[in-house]
């Protein structure tokens, strides 16, 4: 097989509503922390992965080149990967091939969003095809709710305790971005407040979905050598999954996600992992929805089919549960798209290497970290560990 | 490198405008390559795919809409934008990594569906600066022409002899969008794009889905008994405001370094059978081809002159017409290195060298005046 990877440094803006930066300055600030928290320097770098959401989004087009200064990237080698919202995961994916393959011995990856510079839900829509899809399926809520309503028509799930369960991750969640100095929304919210929050599309509410922010991520992965080299403590990539399935939406089964269940089986089965909610011990999951988080629950086999709504209400996955998901507040809290898959991958890091702060799960060894995207159609993974 | 990867197939549809819509046309690129070595699809380990988005064809995450037609279906994917010989590299890693023994990459563009090209290089320009200057990879090109002319004393004529030849050359190669026997009066009386370019100067808008099948070396010596093999790779990014940049010493110059160093090539004018070279303006093969080390800083007019470069010359350089016989944005780098491939193999058909090729360069660059550069090398 390939040699082993290393991540050595990561960087994240503080995200949110940024007007005071503009969109490279926003990149730049997440690239210089990565050096920062690396020690390293820009000329260590063998590449770069750059990656975003569609050019839509902001109005620029393959803006590796508008960002080639931001990212140090000059004179580097470049890499550009694109695969919509799971974007963040697959930039990942490909700073971890090139290492692995022995074709760099040193990768930055960046993503990047500054959603508040344009239309995410106008972006979205063109995601569907122009003839049959487009003038239904508008921008992300639409989809996700009829993806909930499916899983819970499938498991005949009460949709009071899909509420309730809902609401209580929504709480958690907002509680737990307090802890977490890059986070976007910070407001304390009550199951009630949750649950008599504005309709977005019916049964997403408001204070289900996630906002629209400003962000940046910068993540650095090294070889097996360059990590001993540079004398640093690594999180090792232990597992990289990923899946893709039909682009029309109702052509596949949304409730029992083969994409979501089989992208985690191949990172498990290249991290040796059989019982993922015993031998993981953090997750980041990609929750823009707080419905879709239970869902990915059970494709990602942290609970059986049906049952993720009974083990959230009983705090399994809180953060002094059996197994933490999302301490950083997640997605619901923030999301700038391009960068948020690198988010969850750089937030494990930081949990297995012990770095993160208010918000560290003690004694966290393995982390899973995972990206959604296309029309509800992709889904990616990676598994990181202190050792490997 | 102790493993290696070998291309052991290869498909590609025609330039001009076609009927077929695009699941078709992608679906037919992929079944083709896979056929002939009777691969199925069941057995394809992984998949990179390249595309553009929205401004180049109207759709968001375009992945998102041809994932199954590209043979993608519950398998392991990936995407890369803008340059196809990203897609090329990213499949040698997922190759090199052991995961995976064979690794589909496709290249998608169907450009008789997308606005102009200059609609869309448009929008690689931040919107403060440079955008509202009318900036394009046109626009850019014609500076830059115009810098190298006078730095070096290159002549409109050398320049128009490249479309001369590319054209020409093109009147032998089926998937050619755009071919004729042109003069080098008519290449400069053609139509002024941006001044001193001339329509005959400046690649068309075409079709391209190109796929490619890499695989193992166990792995390919069972699919074929002539595999091509990967032998070194660079690309590398300059920096964003032109003005800032020398337009005339570039990163290919870094870019064509890290290939050679990795094929282990010393001297790239006799090491190179056959280069295939991304020039959607002529003058730049000129200037790519000084900066790949062919000639000289300068020399580029004198080398087309002395016919070096020519389908029975010493170097050919674009037998298959290049890019302004043939420009499908994002696939033109990737089709660079299918002609690569079709020359080693003697399979070229009319545009085949005269001479027996050994190695192969394919060149792929996008961005104002060049401001990202891939080199890929390839060989028996």
């Amino acid at each position: 097989m390939g040699r082993p990877v290393g991540i050595i440094g990561v960087g994240q803006t503080h995200h949110g509503r940024r007007r005071d930066v503009s969109y490279p300055e926003l990149v730049r600030e997440a690239v210089l922390r990565a050096f920062e928290d690396s020690g390293l320097d820009p000329s260590d770098i063998d590449g770069v992965v750059s990656g975003t959401m569609p050019s839509m989004m902001e109005g620029v087009a393959l803006t590796h080149f508008y960002f080639a200064d931001a990212m140090q990237g000059v004179g580097k080698q470049i890499m550009k990967t694109e695969t919509c919202g799971s974007t963040g995961v697959s930039i990942a994916h490909t700073a971890y091939y090139w290492v692995t393959s022995g074709m760099a011995d040193v990768v930055l990856a960046v993503g990047h969003e500054k959603m508040n510079e344009g239309d995410a839900q106008a972006t979205m829509t063109t995601v569907a095809e122009p003839f049959y899809q487009r003038y239904f399926i508008a921008g992300a809520p639409g989809v996700f709710s009829m993806q909930s309503q499916m899983w819970a028509d499938r498991y005949g799930i009460p949709e009071e305790k899909i509420r309730d369960a809902a609401a209580y991750i929504s709480v958690q969640h907002h509680n737990a971005a307090f802890d977490n100095p890059y986070a976007h929304v910070k407001i304390r919210v009550t199951p009630e407040d949750v649950k008599n929050a504005r309709v977005i599309t019916y049964p997403v509410r408001l204070l289900d979905v996630c906002p629209t922010s400003d962000g940046a991520c910068a993540v650095i992965f090294a070889s097996r050598d360059k990590v001993k080299k540079f004398g640093r403590k690594a999180a090792w990539v232990r597992g990289v999954g990923y899946r893709g399935e039909e682009y029309f939406f109702g052509d596949s089964d949304k409730g029992l996600w083969q994409s979501a269940a089989q992208s985690a089986k191949q990172a498990y089965d290249q991290a040796g992992i059989k019982n993922p909610r015993k031998e993981l011990d953090v997750a980041e999951v990609y929750n823009p929805f707080t419905f879709q988080e239970m869902l990915f629950y059970e494709c990602f086999g942290f609970c059986e089919p049906g049952g993720a709504p009974d083990l959230v209400l009983k705090g399994t996955f809180d953060r002094g549960g059996e197994l933490p998901c999302d301490p950083s507040g997640g997605v619901l809290c923030t999301n700038p798209i391009g960068a948020t898959g690198l988010i969850r991958v750089a937030e494990t890091v930081l949990q297995v290497t012990e770095k993160a702060g208010d918000r560290q799960i003690p004694g966290a060894k393995t982390g899973f970290s995972h990206a959604m995207g296309g029309v509800d159609q992709f889904n990616g993974v990676m598994i990181v560990g202190s050792r490997l | 490198m102790s493993k290696k990867v070998a291309i052991v197939s290869v498909a590609q549809s025609a330039g001009a405008e076609s009927k077929d819509n695009f699941y078709d046309q992608a679906y037919r690129v992929t079944r083709e390559c896979l056929d002939k070595v009777g691969l199925s699809r069941d057995d394809l380990g992984t998949i990179v795919s390249a595309s553009s988005d929205i401004f180049h064809g109207g759709i968001s995450c375009a992945n998102a809409y041809y994932w199954e037609t590209t043979g993608a279906f519950l398998k392991n994917a990936s995407r890369q934008d803008g340059e196809s010989l990203f897609a090329f590299m990213y499949g040698v890693m997922r190759i090199l990594s052991g995961q995976y023994d064979t690794c589909l990459v496709i290249a998608l563009c169907k450009g008789s569906e997308n606005p102009d090209n200059d609609a869309c290089t448009l929008m690689f320009g931040d919107p403060f600066y440079h955008r509202n200057l009318g900036l394009t990879e046109t626009t850019a090109a014609a500076l830059q022409m115009q810098a190298y002319m006078e730095k070096y004393g290159i002549t409109k004529e050398q320049c128009a002899q490249v479309a001369v030849k590319n054209l020409g050359n093109a009147l032998r190669n089926p998937f050619a969008h755009r071919r004729g026997k042109y003069s080098v009066e008519d290449v400069l009386g053609s139509a002024v794009t941006a001044h001193p370019l001339t329509e005959l100067q400046v690649a068309p808008k075409s079709e391209g889905f190109v796929a490619m099948l890499l695989a193992s070396e166990k792995k390919a010596r069972k699919l074929t008994a002539r595999p091509v093999w990967f032998k070194g790779y660079g690309s590398s990014l300059d920096t964003y405001f032109l003005g800032d940049r020398d337009l005339l010493k570039t990163e290919l110059r870094n870019a064509a370094a890290r290939a050679y160093k990795m094929a282990g090539i010393k001297d790239p004018k006799k090491d190179i059978g056959v280069a295939e070279i991304t020039e959607p303006y002529a003058f730049q093969e000129l200037l790519w081809c000084e900066e790949l080390g062919f000639c000289k800083p300068g020399g580029g007019g004198k080398m087309i002159e002395k016919g070096i470069t020519k389908i029975g010359g010493a170097l050919p350089v674009n037998p298959s017409g290049g890019v302004l016989a043939n420009n499908p944005y994002v696939s033109r780098g990737l089709q660079r290195l299918v002609e690569g491939y079709l020359q080693i193999r003697g399979e070229a058909g009319e545009h085949q060298v005269d001479k027996k090729v050994k190695t192969a360069l394919a060149h792929g660059t996008h961005g104002y005046a060049g401001q990202c550069h891939a080199v890929a090398i390839i060989g028996v």
